[in-house]
């Protein structure tokens, strides 16, 4: 009995315990499924189903004598990706002869205006723009040219990625995708059973695991959610996922978001997202521009972007581009002539040069965030208006790159680790605009932006505050004889500091314009702690400076640190005739019906002494001229001041300077902090100097302040002198009135007419 | 017993808490960049004043010269100028004008530094900004962009006084009576 009910009563335990796995199974089942879907549906929502900002640089103005000669003009329109033709058959399309140009131009949208196609004819020459008029001969006064299109951006997740939108892809593309990847992406439901099937076939045939039979849907699910492991929990989950995908989303939209996130390399510590940035990072232009051999190396990498890896591995990609055409060959995708064609072409990797600035983006973004509220900038469909100069972007990356190159081979411990790398921002001063941005030796990519968080000794870059703080005290100008001479000084701490020069030689007596040009080390320090070092942080302060430096004394040679950003900005108040212009990369940001967000417009804000600014600046023009940076003043022949820095022991080389219309500073050191082996003059310097040189610059000219009248001395002994007299005589600015000592036999004329000046100046340039 | 022996709860509870924690991460990803600390204050109470007030020096009656273009080598720079506006800045102060009229003060703002790229020391131009912030109701940018224009326009005696005009209609603006009343009285002024 006991028995039987024991019997009896076991199938009913088995039955109830059966029944509730099954409930729980399926309800747990379920709530995965259910799980999944949220996490697919919030994946999507948050990152890929909104039209990026579209990021442009500033237009070209051209106009009357626009330093834009004719074949700059073509570098443009070629840029802009206009056509040579007949004018006259369509937007954006150009004819050239010679210095004349015919422009059928596209609709565009300006900050300020929608221009609908417009025809102009525009004369150019080798100085620069000559006239321009519409197609019915009225004269214009200027005319702006499209925006280059520089990146499609997320403003709030900032990532580095390009994102294409529909338009952008082109149909080739999706068609070699479809026929390597998945042929029946558009039937199936995310999961394509017979490929699967075929897969399994394939592989029971082979052993092992050749082949994955993944739909595109599945893959991208892969690539957001899960890791690589091969297992079957994972691959149930992917599919569940998969299916899900497909069941929110429509066909267009998970290839959209498949083309703009499947992983196709790596770039050290960075995954190469999506074929908008595959195709600036393997090839260095926009992916509609892509031939069907380049387009085939993408859409073959998507199956091992590390294994089939172009730049490691040239012959595997090869193999694998080439295996890809001839499958593109055999569905008929491609004709046998351009499969054979495209088999034989090299991979045709980027060559340097401009394109993709990922820097000068990084920068935008940071501008973005601070200038306006993210809640406007979540929005779809925005277009941001930047400051970027292509042209002078172009010219600091060629000039990073190029002096790298030539600095790799003298620099110190340059096999001690990672290798040297650089930095270089250009702005215009007086309206605080940033031109270009270089982040680093690969200008294409964006690792460490060192241009913006590279914090480092700035060397003697610091000089010029502690004579601004100096001159605007009023008790000091540029002829003043300043002490170079040792001293010790007792730290808090007890250590003993003993500053040197550079060249461990001591100068004496040496008027102050000498002290700042040949950037005397000994002097400038018993300058700096006469004025007191709160005073002189004071001023880096009130030029820009967002922090209080530590008040070492040692700070007067600069061990404070600064990031090329800050460094910039404290030379823009300089540059700018001691105004502080807040630097800016954007311009305005429009929203999706063009009309402009709350936006930050130009500032400016007195931050010093226009005076003593001008002294300074007036000074530091000696050190182009006859100092440490004489090499920028022996090749660019223009009037500007400037400042070589390096840091102790040789592990920073920086240059700063300015013209009339640019601003810029360029850094070079080691991520490590290693010893370069480089002073200011022979690694940063010139690496600005090569930059400098490609650009329209205008002389540091500006009109002398009222308070101060420019005066000759002897550089030498600071007394005043005339250019007849001595082949030493430096023009430098001293408060009006102020009494010189004149060498014997020589003194300067309480005033001098304008004509005396001219020809004392000719004559020093005669001799 | 049915708990300790479901693999299925246990997957749940897997890629439950693989879902979630995907779905934290997603939501909890750090910003990219810090947001900025908010700007402290400008620094224009730390400036000294009188700094960036030219002093009266006498207005010597100079001969005018034209605005001097860009140069290679600089010559001595020529006591007075007489600055205009080239024709391509000139018709972009136009526009600007004509969009103020309208009422469509970014768009003014956005041709006025458009003008600055091509002539960024032309006191001309900054003369229109300033005015342009006067209209704007920003009274603080509108003297800043004035005391540039005067600084840069220093040698020119129109440029300057029209610029000290504006600066005085500006600091009234301010309530620095007192300061508009002293820059009036300058005797470069009249």
């Amino acid at each position: 009995m006991t028995t039987t009910r024991t019997v009896w009563m076991l199938p009913r335990k088995v039955l109830y315990a059966l029944g509730g796995i099954i409930l729980i199974a399926a309800l747990g089942l379920l709530g995965w499924v259910f799980y999944l879907d949220g996490v697919v549906q919030h994946e999507f929502k948050g990152r890929l189903w909104s039209v990026p900002a579209r990021v442009y640089a500033a237009p070209t103005d051209l106009y009357v004598g626009a330093t834009v000669t004719a074949d700059d003009l073509d570098t443009e329109l070629r840029r802009l990706h206009y056509r040579i033709g007949d004018p006259g058959s369509g937007p954006g399309i150009y004819r050239r002869k010679g210095g004349d140009f015919e422009i059928n131009t596209r609709r565009v949208r300006f900050v300020d205006e929608m221009r609908a196609p417009v025809r102009i004819r525009v004369h150019a020459n080798a100085e620069g723009i000559a006239g321009i008029e519409s197609a019915d001969g009225t004269e214009l006064p200027l005319f702006r040219l499209d925006p280059l299109l520089i990146g499609s951006v997320f403003p709030v997740h900032g990532e580095d990625r390009i994102v294409l939108t529909p338009n952008d892809v082109p149909e080739m593309l999706v068609t070699f995708l479809k026929t390597i990847e998945d042929r029946r992406f558009d039937e199936h439901n995310g999961v394509d059973l017979r490929s699967i099937l075929r897969a399994i076939w394939a592989d029971v045939r082979a052993g092992h695991m050749v082949q994955g039979g993944s739909t595109l849907t599945q893959q991208l699910v892969k690539n957001y959610f899960l890791t690589d492991e091969r297992t079957f929990g994972r691959k149930l989950k992917e599919a569940v996922m998969a299916m899900r995908l497909e069941a929110h989303y429509t066909k267009e939209e998970i290839l959209i978001a498949y083309l703009n996130e499947i992983d196709l390399g790596q770039d050290g510590e960075r995954a190469i997202h999506g074929f908008g940035l595959g195709s600036e990072y393997y090839f260095g232009k926009p992916i509609d521009e892509l031939e069907p051999a380049e387009m085939a190396l993408l859409v073959g990498l998507v199956k091992g972007p590390s294994w089939y890896d172009p730049l490691k591995h040239p012959d595997r990609a090869r193999t694998r581009r080439n295996l890809v055409l001839k499958e593109l060959g055999e569905a008929k995708v491609l004709d046998a002539a351009a499969v054979t064609r495209a088999q034989a072409q090299p991979l045709g990797l980027r060559p340097a040069g401009a394109g993709y600035v990922p820097a000068f983006l990084d920068l935008v973004r940071r501008h973005l965030k601070r200038d306006y509220a993210e809640a406007d900038l979540a929005a779809a469909g925005l277009s941001i208006y930047t400051t970027l100069d292509p042209h002078a972007q172009a010219a600091a990356e060629r000039a990073v790159t190029n002096q790298l190159k030539r600095l790799d081979t003298i620099a110190h411990n340059r096999s001690k680790g990672a290798p040297l790398e650089a930095a270089m921002i250009i702005a215009e001063p007086t309206s605080g605009q940033v031109l270009a941005v270089v982040g680093g030796r690969d200008t294409r990519f964006l690792g460490f932006n060192r241009a913006l968080d590279a914090r480092r000794s700035i060397g003697s870059l610091v000089k010029p505050a502690v004579y601004l703080t100096a001159l605007e005290t009023g008790r000091y100008n540029a002829a003043t004889i300043l002490l170079d001479a040792p001293l010790e000084l007792k730290l808090p701490d007890g250590q003993v500091w003993a500053p040197q020069n550079y060249t461990h030689e001591v100068f004496g007596s040496v008027p102050m314009v000498r002290a700042l040009s040949e950037s005397m080390n000994l002097a400038t320090v018993r300058l700096g702690l006469e004025l007191g070092l709160p005073a002189v942080a004071d001023t880096l302060q009130k030029l820009g400076l967002e922090r209080r430096p530590a008040l070492n004394p040692s700070m007067l040679l600069g061990t404070v640190e600064m990031t090329p950003l800050e460094v910039i900005q404290v030379y823009t108040a300089l540059a700018n005739g001691g105004f502080q212009s807040r630097l800016r990369s954007v311009q305005a940001v429009l929203d999706e019906d063009g009309k402009a967000l709350k936006s930050f417009k130009l500032e400016v804000t007195p931050a010093a002494s226009p005076a003593a600014v001008y002294e300074v600046s007036r000074m530091m023009t000696q050190v182009t001229e006859r100092g440490t940076g004489r090499a920028v003043g022996a090749r660019l022949h223009v009037t500007m001041p400037a400042k070589t820095g390096t840091s102790s022991d040789l592990r920073d080389s920086w240059f700063a300077g300015f013209t009339g219309s640019h601003v810029a500073v360029a850094w070079v050191g080691y991520d490590d902090n290693r010893p370069t082996g480089l002073t200011g003059a022979t690694g940063a310097l010139p690496v600005w100097l090569d930059a400098m040189s490609e650009l329209h610059l205008k002389a540091w000219q500006p009109d002398t302040p009222t308070e101060v009248e420019d005066r000759w001395i002897e550089f030498s002994s600071g007394l005043a002198t005339e250019p007849r007299c001595s082949a030493d005589a430096v023009l430098v600015g001293v408060p009006r009135g102020t009494t010189l000592t004149a060498r014997q036999g020589c003194g300067q004329p309480a005033s001098e007419s304008v004509v005396d000046r001219v020809k004392s100046w000719l004559e020093k340039t005669v001799h | 017993m049915v708990r300790k022996n479901s693999p299925l709860i246990n997957a749940l509870r897997r890629s439950g808490g693989t879902a979630l924690l995907l779905i934290l991460a997603a939501c909890a990803a750090p910003p990219p960049y810090q947001m900025p600390a908010p700007k402290a204050e400008p620094v224009v109470a730390a400036a000294p004043k009188e700094a960036t007030l030219p002093p009266p020096p006498p207005a010597p009656a100079q001969p005018v010269q034209e605005a001097p273009k860009p140069v290679q080598k600089e010559a001595a720079e020529p006591p007075s100028r007489a600055f205009k506006l080239g024709p391509a800045t000139q018709a972009l102060v136009n526009q600007a004008r004509g969009q103020v009229t309208k009422g469509q003060l970014p768009g003014a703002s956005a041709t006025l530094d458009r003008a600055l790229r091509i002539e960024p020391q032309n006191p001309l131009l900054w003369i229109e900004v300033a005015r342009l912030r006067l209209t704007e109701g920003d009274t603080k940018q509108a003297e800043n962009c004035a005391r540039r224009a005067l600084l840069l326009g220093s040698t020119d005696v129109s440029v300057r006084q029209t610029a000290g005009h504006l600066l005085a209609d500006i600091l009234r603006a301010l309530h620095r009576d007192d300061d508009a009343k002293d820059l009036e009285d300058q005797p470069w002024m009249n």
